[in-house]
């Protein structure tokens, strides 16, 4: 299981950079389809640490240590950064039509809120990893590697 | 140790580049533009050209000199401009999208789909984001290692079911 967390993470994390530039990679067009991809494997990715988030919620103003309750409070922040990419992405797109659902207010104020929740999301993208930096030294199988040598 | 010491160089070379990305794509002024929005801005929606925050000036879906919008990246404002990036001018604010430093003549042209310029600046920027948290994390670690090693024997069974996805 936790090698397929580990590709889905590193997929998810290839393709939110690729995303960051709209034209970066195959134009406009790849740009939104793979932005609503990317949703779904994040839905993805929470399903798969479904047992952990439950745990948490659960523990969380009981006995959780700390260092869980600060990776909750990201994986949140994370989860509306992401649901405001979308939303704003739905409401500016332009090779996909989206007119249906009609979310109001101007292109303008969702653009920059396009950019401005992808630009946090990125940086809590990045503390994110770096929080969990010994787990993915683990999939590596360097963890592993340097307590062999240690002892 | 001989490890340690190219692990640390490695890191400040991320860092440094990470902060040279960070200038580049103007990171802070564009994450926090959505706290300073104005609706009250004359441009909004599809007013035509604004007098005020000279950010929003520019119509949508029309891209030409003078009508600029701050979050279209060169790469795409060339893709969909009328013309090119050069015929466009630059705005400073907008960093290193929009400084156009580095930017050659004739980018995009001749249908290039893949252009990771931008890209590999935003990865700078991630990696120096983790860098640092790793590092804090590790100084934290340090710091506190006797506090949290008595509190987590204390609290054992309740932190290995909290922290299981780290395990």
């Amino acid at each position: 299981m936790n090698i397929y967390k580990f590709f889905l993470s590193l997929a998810l994390t290839i393709v939110m950079l690729l995303l960051m530039d709209p034209g970066s990679f195959y134009g406009l067009a790849f740009h939104e389809w793979a932005g609503l991809i990317i949703g779904l494997f994040f839905i993805l990715h929470k399903i798969l640490n479904w047992g952990w988030i439950k745990k948490v919620t659960v523990g969380f103003f009981g006995k959780c240590p700390g260092r869980a309750r600060l990776n909750y409070i990201l994986d949140v922040l994370l989860l509306a950064g992401i649901i405001l990419m979308i939303l704003s992405g739905i409401a500016i797109a332009r090779t996909i039509d989206f007119s249906w659902l009609s979310l109001g207010g101007s292109r303008m104020f969702w653009r920059v809120m396009h950019t401005s929740s992808s630009f946090i999301t990125l940086a809590l993208f990045g503390i994110h990893l770096g929080l969990h930096w010994n787990w993915v030294l683990k999939r590596l199988h360097l963890k592993m590697a340097k307590n062999g040598k240690e002892n | 140790m001989a490890r340690k010491i190219s692990f640390l160089i490695l890191s400040v070379a991320i860092l440094v580049t990470g902060i040279t990305g960070f200038k580049k794509l103007g990171y802070w002024d564009r994450s926090v533009r959505i706290f300073s929005f104005s609706s009250d801005v004359p441009f909004e929606g599809r007013g035509g050209r604004g007098q005020g925050d000279r950010g929003f000036e520019g119509r949508e879906g029309r891209h030409g000199p003078g009508m600029r919008d701050p979050n279209i990246p060169d790469s795409l404002r060339q893709q969909f401009g009328p013309g090119n990036g050069e015929r466009m001018g630059r705005d400073p604010s907008e960093g290193g999208v929009g400084t156009g430093e580095g930017r050659e003549r004739g980018e995009f042209r001749g249908g290039k789909k893949i252009n990771f310029r931008n890209v590999q600046w935003f990865l700078a920027v991630f990696a120096a984001f983790t860098v640092i948290v790793i590092y804090l994390d590790k100084g934290h670690i340090l710091i506190f290692k006797k506090k949290s090693a008595v509190k987590e024997s204390d609290n054992y069974l309740e932190a290995d079911n909290c922290q299981e996805r780290d395990n």
